[in-house]
C-alpha cells in the first residue's frame, strides 16, 4: 500500500475484508465486514506451528473480517477442564488431536460442530473420517517409521512394521512411546504380526499386546515426547522410532540424519475444536470455514510440513513440495486412518477402549519388567 | 497447637501483673501474626489438600467411595512403581550423603578462596533447568556420547558401555540435580562447629580419624539429618529425569500422576496415588521421628 496517502486502521481492515470477501465470496456466512467484530482465542501448540499460523491463519483472517485472533496454549484437556471449572472460558477454539477431544467430551467440555455452518464445497475436499462430531481434521500427522539414514541408508532401511519387529536383520535401538503417543501403538503392532493395514479394526487386543510383548526387548527407550524421540534419533542414540513422521521430515529439512517410512503408518488429525461457553461462537464459524480452504493449508504446509487434510491443498503445491507430506496422494494409500470411533468405544467397566489400554500400557510398562 | 497456648497465656498474666505488660509488651502480638499464617495456610495448603482429599474419595454421585483406593491396593502394578519411586529416593539419598559429606567438609575447611569456588561449583548448576542437565547427560553418556567416544577410541572397551536408559542413567542424573541440597545443610551446621573441639581431642591423643569420628561428625549430624530429609523428599517427587533418563524399570508414581492427571484426566485417581504417595512418606517420617525425634529429623536442633 502506498504510504502517501493516509490510511487508517479502520481502512485496512474494510478494503482487506472487502478483497477477501470478493475473492472468496459466496463461501462465506457473513454477511457484511464490520471494523471490530470482538476478539476469537485460539488455543495451539506455540513454536513454529503458532508462527505459521500467525502468518497464514490468524493476519489474513483479521483482515478479511474485523475479528481479532488472539492465540493461547498449549490446548490441553486439563487446561480447558481447569477453565471450565473456575467458570472462566477465556478460549473458543482448540487445535488438538482426538484422543483430547475425547476425553473433553466426555467431560462435557466441547460444543458438537454444526457441519451446516461450514462450506460444503471445502469440506467435500476432506476426508469424511475427518468430519468427527466435535473435531475437524485439518493437520494431519500419523505414527511412522523414523529412522536414522546413517545407521539406515534409504532403500536399506526398514520398510514395514514386521521389519521394525525383526531385531536380528535390523539392528539397532528402538524408540516407542511410553507417553506422547495417542494411543498405545496396538495397530502397528499387528500390522507386524501380519494384519493388513485396513484389516487392523476392531483390534485383536490379546494378539497385539503378545505382539508388543516381541517387541520390548529391542526398545532402548520409551520416549516420553514426540521431541525427545528426534532428538534421541539424530543422535545417534536410537536407529529407528515409532514416532510422528512429520516431525521427522522437519528435522531431515534442517540437516538431521533423518528419514520417514510411511508404509504402515497411522494417520490421525489434529483438529479444530470449539470450546463451550467459547464467548464468540459466530466468529469461530467463520474462522473455521476461513481455514479449511485448501490454498490456506497448502500455505500452512509450506512452512509446517505436516498433512494439510485439504485434498484441494495439493492443487496449490509443487510435486517437490508435496513428495515429503504425510497425506500426499501417494503417501496416503499406504497408510490406514486411527479409528476413533473404536478407541471411544465404551467397554462394560464404563471405560473407553483407549483409557482402558492407556492404562493397561502403564501397567504393561511397570510390572512386565 | 502450641501457638495458641503461647498466646494465651501472656494474655492472662498481663492481667494478674501490669509490670510484666511493660516489660514485654510485644507478647500479645503473635497471635494475630499466627492468624495471618493460620489463614495463609489454610487458603493455599489445607483447602487445596482437602479438595484432593474429596477428589479421592468421592464418588460421581456425591457419595463416598473406596474405589479408588481399592484400585490401588489390587494392582500389583502400581505396587511395582511405589516401589521403584522409594528405591530410586532412597538409593538417591545415599549416594548424595556419601558425596556431599566430603564435599561439604572440603568446603567448610579449605581456604577462603577456594571456598568461593567449591561454593559456585555447587550452586552455578543449580540455576540450570533440570531438563537441561538431563539432557546435558545425554550428551555425556549417551552411546555416541562424549565418554562413550573417548573409552572407544583410547581401546579401553570395544562396545559403547551403557550408561543411560537404566536404573544408573537415573541415578546419575537424580545425584547431580539434588547434591546441592545435601550440601548446603551440612556446610551450613559444619562452618558453625567450634574448631576448638577437634583440636581438643587431638591434643588429648585421639587420631584425626578418632576425633572425626567422635567429634565432627556426631556435632554435624543435624545437618546431614536435614540434607537427607530434604533430598528424599524431593526424590519422592522427581519424574522428569526417571522420564529422560531412566528405562521401563523406573517408572515411578510421579511419572503415573501425570499421566493420570493430563492423559486420561482421571483426576480421582490421581488424587489417591498422591495421598497415598504423601501418606506414605508421613509414615517414613513418623517412624524417623520416633527414632531419633523431631528437632533432629527436621534439622532444628542444629539451629539452636
Amino acid at each position: 500500500m502506498p504510504a502517501t496517502t493516509p490510511i487508517t486502521r479502520r481502512k485496512v481492515l474494510r478494503g482487506g475484508a472487502a478483497s477477501s470477501l470478493a475473492a472468496l465470496g459466496p463461501f462465506f456466512h457473513v454477511q457484511k465486514a464490520r471494523a471490530d467484530k470482538g476478539e476469537i482465542v485460539v488455543a495451539s501448540w506455540g513454536g513454529s506451528r503458532t508462527s505459521a499460523m500467525r502468518e497464514v491463519m490468524f493476519k489474513p483472517f483479521e483482515a478479511a473480517t474485523g475479528v481479532r485472533v488472539r492465540d493461547d496454549g498449549p490446548p490441553e484437556a486439563a487446561k480447558v477442564k481447569a477453565q471450565a471449572d473456575s467458570g472462566n472460558i477465556t478460549w473458543d477454539i482448540l487445535d488438538t488431536d482426538i484422543p483430547a477431544i475425547l476425553t473433553m467430551v466426555k467431560n462435557n467440555l466441547l460444543l458438537p460442530i454444526d457441519y451446516a455452518k461450514l462450506d460444503k464445497g471445502k469440506l467435500d475436499k476432506i476426508p469424511k473420517v475427518l468430519h468427527h462430531e466435535y473435531g475437524l481434521g485439518h493437520l494431519i500427522y500419523g505414527f511412522n517409521i523414523v529412522y536414522n539414514s546413517k545407521t539406515f541408508p534409504t532403500g536399506q532401511h526398514p520398510q514395514s512394521w514386521t521389519q521394525v519387529w525383526d531385531g536380528d536383520k535390523f539392528k539397532g535401538g528402538r524408540s516407542f512411546p511410553f507417553r506422547g503417543g495417542i494411543s498405545p501403538q496396538l495397530e502397528v503392532a499387528l500390522i507386524a504380526d501380519g494384519v493388513p493395514i485396513d484389516n487392523v479394526y476392531p483390534l485383536d487386543i490379546e494378539r497385539a499386546w503378545k505382539a508388543m510383548d516381541r517387541l520390548r526387548p529391542l526398545v532402548t527407550k520409551w520416549y516420553a515426547n514426540h521431541a525427545e524421540a528426534i532428538q534421541l534419533l539424530s543422535r545417534g542414540e536410537v536407529d529407528i522410532c515409532c514416532t510422528v513422521g512429520p516431525r521427522g521430515i522437519v528435522a531431515k529439512r534442517e540437516g538431521a540424519p533423518v528419514d520417514v517410512e510411511y508404509s504402515g503408518g497411522k494417520l490421525a488429525p489434529d483438529n479444530w475444536a470449539l470450546v463451550k461457553g467459547g464467548k464468540n461462537p459466530d466468529a469461530a464459524y467463520e474462522f473455521l470455514n476461513f481455514v479449511i480452504d485448501g490454498k490456506v493449508q497448502a500455505e500452512f504446509a509450506k512452512r509446517v510440513p505436516y498433512g494439510p487434510s485439504s485434498s484441494d491443498a495439493f492443487n496449490y503445491l509443487s510435486e517437490l513440495e508435496a513428495k515429503d507430506l504425510i497425506t500426499s496422494p501417494d503417501n496416503l494409500k499406504k497408510q490406514f486412518w486411527n479409528d476413533i470411533t473404536w478407541w471411544g468405544a465404551v467397554g462394560p467397566d464404563g471405560k473407553t477402549n483407549i483409557e482402558a489400554q492407556t492404562e493397561r500400557y502403564a501397567k504393561w510398562m511397570v510390572q512386565k519388567s | 497447637m502450641d501457638g495458641a497456648e503461647i498466646v494465651r497465656q501472656p494474655a492472662w498474666m498481663r492481667q494478674s501483673s501490669p509490670p510484666e505488660q511493660d516489660r514485654k509488651p510485644w507478647r500479645a502480638r503473635p497471635g494475630l501474626m499466627i492468624l495471618g499464617a493460620v489463614v495463609f495456610l489454610g487458603a493455599i495448603y489445607l483447602l487445596p489438600m482437602l479438595t484432593l482429599i474429596g477428589w479421592a474419595f468421592r464418588d460421581p454421585k456425591g457419595g463416598i467411595t473406596i474405589a479408588q483406593a481399592t484400585r490401588l491396593v489390587s494392582e500389583g502394578a502400581y505396587h511395582t512403581a511405589f516401589i521403584t519411586t522409594f528405591r530410586t529416593a532412597i538409593i538417591t539419598t545415599l549416594v548424595c550423603a556419601l558425596l556431599g559429606y566430603p564435599l561439604a567438609y572440603l568446603m567448610a575447611t579449605t581456604s577462603p578462596r577456594a571456598r568461593t569456588l567449591l561454593i559456585a561449583g555447587v550452586i552455578i548448576p543449580f540455576w540450570t533447568s533440570v531438563l537441561a542437565r538431563s539432557l546435558a547427560w545425554i550428551i555425556l553418556l549417551g552411546k555416541r556420547g562424549i565418554i562413550n567416544e573417548w573409552l572407544l577410541a583410547s581401546g579401553l572397551v570395544n562396545a559403547p558401555l551403557t550408561f543411560l536408559f537404566n536404573s544408573l542413567g537415573v541415578q546419575i542424573g537424580m545425584v547431580h540435580v539434588l547434591l546441592p541440597f545435601m550440601v548446603l545443610p551440612i556446610w551450613a551446621v559444619l562452618m558453625r562447629l567450634d574448631q576448638a573441639l577437634p583440636s581438643a581431642a587431638r591434643s588429648l591423643g585421639a587420631s584425626p580419624a578418632r576425633a572425626f569420628i567422635h567429634v565432627v561428625l556426631p556435632l554435624s549430624l543435624p545437618g546431614l539429618v536435614a540434607g537427607c530429609v530434604l533430598v528424599f523428599m524431593l526424590a519422592i517427587g522427581f519424574y522428569i529425569t526417571p522420564a529422560l533418563l531412566g528405562g521401563d524399570r523406573d517408572i515411578t508414581i510421579a511419572s503415573l500422576i501425570e499421566m493420570m492427571v493430563r492423559d486420561l484426566l482421571d483426576w480421582p485417581f490421581a488424587a489417591m496415588l498422591s495421598l497415598s504417595l504423601m501418606v506414605s512418606v508421613g509414615a517414613v517420617f513418623a517412624f524417623g521421628a520416633l527414632l531419633i525425634g523431631v528437632e533432629r529429623l527436621t534439622g532444628a536442633e542444629g539451629r539452636t
